[in-house]
């Protein structure tokens, strides 16, 4: 029995020492990162390198701000992202539960299609994508950022799967308490799919928002540059600016980090939702 | 309120290149303010039956109609009836008043305080006052049951129509809702179908019962008449708990003759002229056992039920229940000798299942045991 529990004990303190190990692991760059941005350029590559934050945050960022208007940037992926996630939400849903719940046509090859859009990588879709919105001149615009990507097959694949789950009988009782097709959408389905909402929110705001090759081929005027394409032109050709790159990249980092703050929790339950039976 | 009239009622699903035929060309009327219960096997058709009643399902064939009004085109929610599932389909994200005032909320013009007044009267009507403000799942079954019961009551509704709604209660609750039910309805006076497979429920709860199977109306009549005088071997099978026993017997002159030395003698053999076999039928309750019998059988399980004791004897391959006296307790192993009127004798076609003869009105209902001594 005692050497069962001191066996335990072994087990346990090696199992957290393992992960907490993985945790700093994780966290150093991340650290570093923070560091380096509030470190003037000389320190910056000094060895060994400091592991006390500096005071030159807002000095570095003045600097950054001198050189492009990064809070315009921000401003413009935030827009982007949010306008993006908000119409693609709506729009998986709605796919999802079409494909989940009502009985049409060439459902299952549709359904698969979309599925198999999954293996083209962006890298391909980037010219024919670009030749379409230069055609409709659209090009160093944001609709032709957030257009393309609206359909997302894994938001669609998703919704469709947990979508699913609702009972049939819940629809057709609102359908027979006089919804339409509509309101049974918005008012029965949509509040019972919360928790997936939220995990594929997160989902389609980080596609959009690492979002890199694409936008740099679409965007010309620096004014409507998004984080990433401002970032791949912060190095510069001669010198490049370590310290504005790190405030830049740290500043990249706090909307995505609020986000996923504010939805973890149901983000945890609705990448788990329809894995076990409630 | 609404009489219902069901014409011709086909169902089919197309299932690709092959099809189901899940109700067939059914005939029924439902009278005004009464309580129907449909009740089948499995697949038999009655949930697809309701299902069409309600709207939920295009008919492929027929026409329906509450009262004058031709119902067959309409959508369930043009057509004024509340429909109570089986598993309730309350709404999880809304409070019990919002799951009840729902409907009227999106079906009627009623102002949010006359919603209110409505839904508080339900409410109170089913003792469900002090849950209004709760979630269904901070609920019982037995209160979710009366959520999903109060949804249907609130709407006011012409016809109820109720998919097995106590199936997923304990047999003890499900008894006292039952009763419950049938208050309800009786005070509400609405037209009610209400679908079940518990032959048991149907007995108990409808005005008439309508027995299908294999998606035919078999018979409809007032629960006793179809106990009483079934048209077929099905329903007289179905209907009746434990079941009726069934052996094959030949017809020789004035005697049955059956499987294990078993014979009868009948004294009047107009129902069997013309046959040569047939499927004899005997409620448990109507075997005696008695040590005059005619016939005898081997006993194997004795279950007492404390107001009577279930005895189930085997003859030959065949297994017989009787209900017999609680002070009758015959020992497994042991020969018993049975018999039983003439009177309560269902005799059925050996082919087709027809009956040829049920039991005669002259047979009181209940158990008529001899103790032997």
């Amino acid at each position: 029995m005692r050497e069962q529990r001191r066996k335990d004990a072994v087990w346990m303190f090696l199992t957290y020492a393992f992960i907490l190990t993985m945790v700093v692991v994780m966290l150093i760059p991340l650290y570093w990162m923070i560091v380096a941005a509030t470190l003037p350029q000389q320190e910056f590559i000094e060895f060994p390198p400091r592991l006390i934050p500096g005071t030159a945050f807002l000095d570095n960022f003045a600097a950054l701000q001198e050189r492009m208007n990064y809070v315009l940037t921000i401003w413009n992926s935030v827009f982007i992202a949010v306008v993006y996630t908000v119409l693609s939400l709506l729009l998986c849903s709605m796919a999802g539960f079409a494909f989940a719940k009502y009985e049409f046509r060439f459902k299952e090859p549709l359904f698969y299609s979309i599925l198999a859009t999954l293996v083209l990588p962006i890298q391909l879709l980037v010219i024919p994508l670009f030749l379409m919105m230069s055609q409709v001149g659209w090009t160093d615009t944001f609709r032709a950022i957030i257009l393309p990507w609206l359909a997302n097959p894994i938001g669609i694949f998703l919704m469709r799967q947990n979508m699913r789950s609702i009972p049939d009988a819940l629809l057709e009782s609102a359908r027979m308490d006089g919804a339409s097709e509509l309101q049974i959408f918005y008012r029965i389905a949509l509040p019972a799919m919360r928790s997936s909402l939220a995990a594929l929110a997160i989902i389609l705001f980080l596609f959009q928002w690492d979002l890199f090759l694409y936008p740099l081929v679409i965007l010309e005027d620096p004014g409507n540059y998004t984080i990433p394409v401002a970032l791949a032109g912060l190095e510069g050709t001669q010198r490049i600016y370590y310290d504005q790159i790190m405030v830049a990249t740290t500043l990249a980092i706090i909307p995505m980090a609020i986000l996923f703050l504010v939805l973890q929790k149901q983000f945890v339950s609705g990448i788990l939702a329809g894995s076990l039976k409630e | 309120m609404a009489r219902i009239e069901i014409d011709n009622l086909t169902k089919v699903y197309d299932s690709g290149d092959e099809s189901i035929v899940a109700v067939e060309d059914l005939d029924l009327e439902v009278e005004d303010g009464e309580f129907l219960v449909l009740v089948g096997p499995s697949g038999c058709g009655k949930s697809t039956t309701l299902r069409c009643i309600a709207g939920l399902e295009d008919v492929t064939e027929g026409s329906l109609r509450f009262g004058e009004r031709d119902v067959t085109a309409l959508r369930g929610s043009e057509r004024d009836v509340a429909m109570v599932f089986q598993n309730y389909a309350l709404y999880p994200h809304m409070t019990v008043r919002e799951n009840i005032g729902f409907g009227l909320k999106l079906s009627t013009k009623l102002t949010a305080a006359e919603i209110s007044e409505r839904v508080e009267s339900v409410a109170s009507m089913l003792g469900i006052t002090d849950l209004l403000e709760d979630k269904p799942k901070e609920l019982s079954g037995g209160q979710q049951q009366r959520v999903a019961l109060g949804r249907a009551i609130v709407r006011e509704p012409a016809v109820f129509l109720m998919d097995e709604p106590l199936s997923n209660l304990d047999a003890k609750l499900r008894a006292e809702m039952r009763t419950e039910l049938q208050e309800l309805q009786q005070d509400l006076d609405v037209t009610t179908v209400y679908v079940t497979h518990d032959q048991t429920e149907a007995m108990a709860m409808g005005d008439r019962v309508a027995v299908m199977n294999d998606g035919v109306l078999q018979q409809v009549g007032p629960p006793e008449g179809i106990y009483r005088q079934p048209v077929n071997e099905f329903v007289a099978n179905f209907i009746g708990s434990p079941s009726i026993n069934m052996l094959t017997a030949e017809i020789d002159g004035d005697s049955l003759t059956g499987p294990a030395g078993f014979s009868y003698r009948l004294s009047d053999t107009t129902s069997v002229k013309g046959h040569s076999r047939v499927r004899v039928g005997v409620r448990p309750e109507d075997i005696t056992i008695t040590d005059d019998g005619p016939n005898s059988a081997t006993v194997s399980v004795v279950e007492p039920m404390g107001n009577e004791n279930f005895c189930y004897m085997e003859l030959g391959d065949h297994e017989l229940t009787a209900r017999i006296d609680p002070d009758l307790r015959p020992r497994a192993g042991e020969t018993v000798r049975f018999t039983f009127d003439e009177e309560a004798l269902y005799l059925f076609d050996a082919d087709s299942g027809a009956a040829l003869k049920t039991k005669s009105d002259a047979v009181a209902p209940g158990i008529e045991t001899e103790v032997s001594s």
